[in-house]
């Protein structure tokens, strides 16, 4: 064990060396069942729910079938934690270290993380104290039953306006002065502005609202310890949204740099070369068929970006090398920007990326009785499709977009509005609504479209619920 | 480490992994009565594991309906099929890992045939069994309770060995685990755990005759099937007697009952008979509780109905309970599926035969009268018959 403690502290030394920058990192070797159950809940200790329970089994039960083996875990907090399973041999460890190491860097670095609770281990043992404390006070039936509405919330956030928010500002008139138009001022009588009185927070929301959990929290008819709960579940989402929205490039960067670490590290034996290289090509194995490895990805655009970066400086078409180019890569850009800037051409290309769809074009929604529909096609190796289709399932953290638009007579309008073709769930869209009514205590009304591009009014009440086709020849339709 | 507990001391993954547990099976309960008639189930004799979908389990958010479209990579030109579509919740085109995704989709519970059987009949039981002949007595199983100095090597407790290691060197001044020493070890005892068990013998009584369609056969051995089940499982002691009946009754094998075919005409009494005189022979209920389940259409001869009822009664003299149930139904359509509406007609529609009426008019809370139009319906009777004390008379 010392020696790898000892061989360890060579390799973050190199990692500081080469310019990565990271907090301290406390390294910790563990048993699988611990390693399965942080990997389900996402942190060490974090409030109780069976959701993480079933996680928690499905783990278990794919480590013990060796479907899947879960290295390591790194935690973004200030010490950094990163969980070593204690079953790794010491060229896995050493692997892994560097990985972390790349990790902690992004971490601290990426644009994105600059506002994320470095506190949050701490933060959520709190958190699943106090809800445990409540489950004491309140029945833990009670508390479950909070914490499914609000974990079914959790990630309708609104990264923009961040964690900590004041509430919308009460009615008031304010008084304006507006230029009589926008180019006034180029003539001569020169800037007259004229006097307009606007009534603000008559509205509400005055603006669509995409954080649920948090208009809920603080507009619902709840409790205080629902509030509580509601809050603490939403502080975690946030805490865990930028780490969703860099999953690739934050794989990418992790598994280059430790490729790169090991490189400089000259204390490995032959075997452990031969191991090492091994182990480096399962992180990053492309996937095929129907799924791409993020970690494989990744690390394929940050090599493409040094050398390309590497060749423009020389060709003087650059003011900066590789190296220097993939620190920038690293602080500035999130998956969506890293995949748009970053992912050319050629390069998708030589990876074979394409976009893949039903093959059936007749029946968009699926139909039970023909056989096309059963079949999924390759549909385009177009650059920009392939981004999108990659990008699709990280927008709004993988959520639908929902917006709390108006609340009028004490009913709550919710609106989802996006591209045709993205339908809702319905019978999931039934039960969240069901959720929402529990907390809002009044009618919940969601507009939506179905797969014909019509508008669907969805109605949660007292009485239940059910749909409705809208416009002139509206019918309900259960 | 700011939290202090050990690892191997943690639980929350193991707590919450049970709480999980314990929804699956209140979602497996709700569906009992359609789950327990699948066809599947059924005829698969408990020897498998069955798969159960539950919707009901999940953690709904919202989420997009069937979504088949991705990025993948390979080879291919555009139109290639590459793929098919599988069971929802299989959508190999998320790269995201265990975790990333909220726990979400319908999914299929493996569910071993025991559990389901458990389940289901944990609130059901043999109604007045009374402990017969306390004297017999049964190990039922042991449990380690002791601990001694003396014992046998497998039994070894190497915590408290160790531990009795340590606080030896402890009272000597030395610290930690030293050369253990015969003084050091520790063996687990244990005791037997007696419990009194009572005898029971269940007579399952089943027409077969050609008015019993393949439906309502299906009905009759889906119960059958169950309570077999449930008895064997639940007690230790029972011993099942098949009698299957047209005009004539005789004792069958288990197996043969549940393959009887149908043919010809019904005569109750034959059946109630044939199970009086082999129980008075085999089961005299000073020593066993006796319990008769019988499953026909009701299709009875007339002429027989008296005898029937007669015998019913006698027999009620000797059992703790005679159930009798009635198979109304009468849709002999092939695609029968269980609907939600099928129980509907209950109690208004039901046509009851002449028998039921007649065996109506017997008074006795032994014996429980229930009629079934469905295969939804035998959830239910089961509970009618089963419901234990307090509960059983109709």
């Amino acid at each position: 064990m010392s020696r790898l403690l000892e061989r360890q502290d060579q390799l973050i030394e190199i990692a500081r060396r080469l310019g990565l920058d990271f907090y301290d990192i406390r390294f910790e070797s563990v048993p699988w069942e611990v390693m399965d159950e942080i990997a389900a809940y996402g942190l060490p200790i974090r409030a109780q729910h069976w959701s993480y329970g079933r996680l928690f089994e499905r783990n278990r039960v794919h480590g013990q079938m060796g479907l899947s083996k879960i290295y390591e875990i790194v935690i973004n907090n200030d010490p950094v934690y990163a969980f070593l399973l204690d079953t790794n041999s010491e060229v896995e460890n050493l692997l892994v270290t560097a990985h972390v190491a790349a990790h902690a860097d992004f971490f601290k670095h990426n644009a994105c993380f600059e506002s994320t609770d470095r506190k949050m281990v701490t933060e959520a043992m709190e958190h699943a104290a106090r809800i445990e404390s409540y489950a004491e006070e309140y029945g833990a039936a009670r508390v479950e039953r909070i914490m499914d509405i609000a974990l079914a919330l959790e990630r309708h956030i609104d990264p923009h306006k961040g964690v900590f928010r004041k509430g919308y500002p009460g009615r008031k008139v304010v008084e304006r002065h507006v230029r009589s138009d926008q180019y006034a001022d180029l003539t001569v009588e020169g800037v007259r502005l004229s006097k307009t009185k606007r009534v603000i927070g008559d509205k509400m929301p005055p603006h669509p609202e995409r954080d649920l959990l948090w208009f809920l929290a603080r507009y619902a008819p709840v409790e205080n310890w629902e509030r509580d709960i509601l809050e603490m579940v939403r502080e975690e989402a946030y805490y865990f949204y930028p780490q969703f929205t860099t999953k690739i490039i934050n794989e990418g960067w992790a598994s280059y740099w430790h490729a790169e670490i090991m490189k400089e590290y000259r204390e490995l034996s032959p075997s452990e070369m031969v191991d090492f290289a091994a182990l480096h090509g399962g992180v990053v194995q492309p996937g095929s068929g129907m799924s791409v490895n993020p970690y494989y990805l990744g690390y394929k655009i940050f090599v493409d970006v040094f050398h390309r970066y590497n060749d423009m400086y020389k060709a003087g078409e650059s003011d900066i090398d590789g190296r220097a180019k993939l620190f920038e890569v690293r602080r500035h850009e999130d998956d969506f920007s890293f995949l748009r800037n970053y992912l050319t051409e050629s390069l998708s290309e030589e990876m074979g990326l394409y976009t893949y769809a039903p093959a059936c074009k007749e029946h968009p929604g699926g139909h039970d009785a023909c056989p096309e529909c059963e079949k999924i096609a390759l549909d385009s190796r177009d650059l920009a499709e392939v981004v999108e289709g990659l990008l699709r399932p990280r927008y709004h953290y993988g959520m639908p977009r929902i917006t709390i638009d108006d609340v009028a007579q004490g009913k709550l309008f919710l609106n989802h509005d996006e591209e045709i073709g993205r339908v809702l769930d319905r019978e999931f869209a039934e039960k969240t609504m069901g959720y929402i009514f529990e907390l809002w205590k009044a009618p919940i009304l969601l507009s939506t479209r179905n797969d014909r591009g019509q508008r669907l009014e969805l109605t949660m009440d007292e009485k239940g619920f059910h749909a409705s086709i809208k416009g002139r020849n509206a019918r309900r339709l259960s | 480490m700011e939290w202090a507990s050990p690892w191997d001391l943690r639980q929350r993954g193991m707590k919450d992994a049970k709480r999980h547990r314990e929804r699956v099976r209140e979602a497996i309960r709700k569906n009992l009565h359609h789950l327990i008639v699948e066809e599947a189930i059924i005829t698969s004799r408990g020897d498998r594991k069955v798969k159960v979908p539950i919707k009901y389990l999940t953690h709904y958010h919202f989420r997009y309906g069937d979504n088949w479209e991705g990025v993948g990579r390979g080879p291919g030109e555009p139109g290639d099929i590459i793929g098919r579509k599988s069971k929802p919740g299989d959508h190999p085109g998320q790269m995201d890992g265990a975790g990333d995704q909220p726990g979400d989709l319908i999914y299929e519970q493996e569910v071993s045939f025991d559990e389901l059987t458990e389940i289901m009949l944990e609130d059901l039981n043999l109604p007045r069994l009374k402990d017969n002949e306390k004297k017999e007595v049964e190990a039922e199983g042991i449990r380690f309770d002791d601990v001694r100095r003396r014992g046998l090597i497998h039994n070894l407790d190497k915590r408290r060995s160790l531990l009795e290691n340590v606080k030896r060197r402890a009272s000597r001044g030395q610290s930690g685990v030293g050369r253990f020493d015969d003084r050091d070890l520790r063996y687990r005892v244990w005791t037997d755990v007696k419990k009194p068990t009572s005898r029971a013998a269940i007579y399952m009584l089943m027409d077969r005759s050609g008015s019993m369609s393949s439906e309502k056969r299906y009905i009759a051995k889906s119960f059958f099937f169950w309570l077999t089940r449930f008895l064997k499982l639940k007690y230790d002691q029972v011993e099942l007697i098949f009698i299957a009946h047209d005009v004539r009754a005789e004792i069958v094998s288990e197996e043969d009952f549940f393959t009887v075919s149908a043919s010809g005409g019904t005569r109750c009494s034959s059946a109630y008979h044939l199970a009086k005189q082999h129980l008075k022979e085999m089961h005299p209920p000073l020593s066993w509780n006796n319990y008769i389940f019988h499953f026909t259409d009701g299709d009875n001869l007339p002429s027989d109905n008296d005898e029937a009822t007669e015998l019913l009664t006698s027999l009620l003299k000797l059992c703790r309970m005679v159930g009798y149930g009635e198979i109304t139904y009468r849709n002999f359509g092939a695609f029968y599926r269980p609907s939600a509406t099928s129980g509907a007609a209950v109690g208004t529609e039901r046509r009851l035969s002449s028998l039921y009426k007649a065996l109506s008019t017997i008074e006795s809370d032994h014996l429980i009268l229930t009629s079934i139009d469905s295969r939804d319906e035998i959830y239910r009777t089961l509970q009618d018959f089963l419901a234990g004390d307090g509960r059983g008379a109709s």
